[in-house]
């Protein structure tokens, strides 16, 4: 790395932590920096909490969850991204593409309407998760046109679960509807501590697994001939990685909804700043998707102080024009 | 190393190889030569493990390569192979590191060590100050090379080369092929080889091979097995040997 290359990750790396303590403080209530930090500080030191009475409610129980999601989220849809990119050798795949977020959309929507609210929403998505990135890979594979074919199957798949997803609306009450609605257009704003409980570690799991794999991207980044030679069992390395990021993307569905294009748009930056090798683009789109999400999260909520736009529309309007700057560009780039 | 065939068979669609008995020795160069389709480069992906053969049919020093797991072989085996495509531009550093991945564990990163490995398999195909271009950038040649450092990276005993030279002008593929000998007498490998130009594998090989229709037609050193009828049942046309200045040439 450039003495460059290193003072920008170094920014990449400060900008999720600033942009939490920056995101703490603004919303409906604005409370200044060092209130944050009182209040984060006091489930430690009690003695701090004096004066705090109005903003730790609003700091701990409304603004830190959010957030916190906001920066899993953000750190696991990137990572996913970039590993799922890798492991399809096309740059331009993302978990929309491949169908993990509608799988995992049809199967979060399928569990809280039939099962309900309180049967926990992660294991029926990351199960249709699964089963659409599965799916994708199987009917996309031995294809003379690997790219195009992939995108293709990725549509195909996708608006098939989105028809499953339409029926199971179709028997929803109106009022379950309602919040399904919402919450499919990408939003940060539901969750509670109880399913940040279940979310969070799964985010985690997968995210960590899939970073501690990153040199092994490059190599599952070659040709699956080439990789063999090399001494992968490709079979159940591709498996873990899928596993690994449908359980990670699947965690931030089910609580979450459909955020798109950040896996996408993320690893791109990362790679136009440091570069393809993963050992560096993982983890640093980790850094960087924990932030971008929160910003745009900042913005969903900040824009109107009387209503909430959900968040997933905002990253897929950023993240559109972007993906198709990027096909256009890409043969230039990449073949 | 040795590499040993026995009554070794690999059928694809209304394609079928058989090869009854074959040997490949240490510090050898070895080339395969044939029409295409002879089935030159299924047997090298045989050999290689790309495609898996049956029980008892390959061995390494005597040890069965069926069932052998792909890390335990990418130890023994390396490949290069023809066509390549790369989805990302890679520093020629990192490119050449992944031949060290059957060394390093699944959640793990290269060591120093293993860098150091990578820069010495680059410094010797001669590519050493292009460590940190972009892939993209090299020559087709030069990327050839690059390939084949990634080969010598994995440490292995007995080296594959699917057509190494083709596309290559006179100048490279001679550079090649002369790295190729000096792979098998300096550092002992074992090489095996595809090859098209007759002239240039009957002039760097120690054992040529001859192929056809998915078996072997003949094997031995160049000198002794290379006749002109053997050329004609080979490829079907009329070849001439010419000797000149105590060289060979082969014309059609």
């Amino acid at each position: 790395m450039s003495r460059k290359q290193r003072a920008l990750s170094l920014a990449v790396w400060l900008f999720p932590l600033i942009a939490f303590i920056l995101s703490l403080s603004i919303g409906v209530v604005h409370i200044p920096p060092s209130a944050v930090f009182r209040s984060l500080l006091s489930p430690i030191i009690p003695s701090l909490k004096k004066g705090l009475e109005d903003f730790l409610p609003i700091v701990l129980a409304i603004r830190l969850p959010r957030l916190l999601l906001a920066l899993m989220a953000g750190a696991s849809l990137s990572v996913s991204g970039a590993s799922l990119q890798a492991l399809s050798k096309n740059p331009l795949v993302n978990e929309y593409i491949l169908g993990i977020s509608s799988g995992a959309a049809f199967g979060a929507s399928l569990s809280i309407v039939f099962l309900g609210r309180s049967f926990p929403p992660q294991i029926s998505a990351f199960l249709f998760a699964v089963i659409a990135v599965l799916l994708v890979l199987f009917f996309s594979r031995n294809s003379n046109s690997p790219i195009v074919s992939l995108l293709l199957t990725g549509i195909i798949v996708s608006a098939f679960f989105s028809a499953l997803l339409s029926l199971v609306e179709f028997f929803a009450s109106p009022y379950t509807l309602q919040g399904l609605f919402y919450w499919l257009m990408g939003n940060l704003g539901w969750p509670g501590w109880k399913d940040l409980s279940v979310s969070l570690p799964l985010m985690a799991v997968g995210t960590a697994g899939l970073i501690l794999m990153r040199w092994r991207m490059n190599v599952l980044s070659m040709s699956e001939e080439e990789a063999k030679s090399l001494g992968v069992n490709i079979g159940a390395e591709k498996l873990l990685v899928i596993f690994l990021a449908t359980l990670a993307t699947s965690a931030v569905t089910s609580v979450a909804g459909i955020v798109g294009w950040v896996g996408l748009i993320v690893p791109h930056l990362v790679r136009m700043m440091f570069g393809v090798d993963n050992r560096r683009v993982i983890p640093l789109s980790a850094a960087l998707g924990a932030g971008y999400l929160l910003l745009a999260d900042d913005l969903a909520r900040g824009l109107a102080s009387s209503f909430e736009i959900p968040v997933g529309i905002f990253t897929s309007l950023i993240g559109i024009p972007f993906f198709i700057i990027l096909l256009k560009k890409s043969r230039k780039i990449w073949l | 190393m040795n590499v040993r065939i026995k009554d070794l068979r690999y059928d694809y669609r209304n394609f079928s190889l058989h090869v009854q008995n074959l040997r490949f020795e240490s510090a050898q160069v070895t080339s395969i030569v044939g029409p295409n389709g002879a089935g030159k480069t299924t047997l090298l992906k045989c050999v290689g493990a790309i495609l898996s053969v049956a029980e008892g049919s390959l061995f390494i020093d005597g040890r069965d390569m069926a069932g052998l797991p792909p890390v335990e072989r990418a130890k023994l085996i390396a490949y290069v192979p023809q066509e390549h495509s790369l989805a990302f531009n890679y520093a020629v550093q990192d490119f050449v590191l992944m031949g060290r991945a059957a060394y390093i564990p699944i959640f793990s990163t290269p060591s120093d060590a293993d860098i150091r490995i990578a820069l010495e398999a680059l410094e010797y195909v001669g590519l050493r100050r292009y460590a940190s271009r972009p892939y993209f950038e090299l020559s087709s040649g030069e990327r050839r090379l690059v390939l084949i450092a990634r080969a010598l990276a994995q440490k292995s005993d007995i080296l594959i080369l699917d057509e190494p030279t083709s596309f290559l002008d006179p100048k490279h593929e001679t550079e090649l092929l002369n790295l190729v000998k000096r792979l098998a007498a300096e550092k002992k490998k074992t090489v095996l080889v595809t090859l098209h130009d007759l002239d240039m594998a009957a002039e760097y090989s120690d054992v040529m091979i001859f192929m056809k229709k998915g078996g072997i037609v003949a094997c031995g050193r160049p000198d002794d097995i290379l006749t002109e009828s053997l050329l004609e049942t080979v490829y079907e046309i009329k070849m001439n040997i010419i000797r000149h200045d105590g060289r060979r040439f082969i014309v059609k």
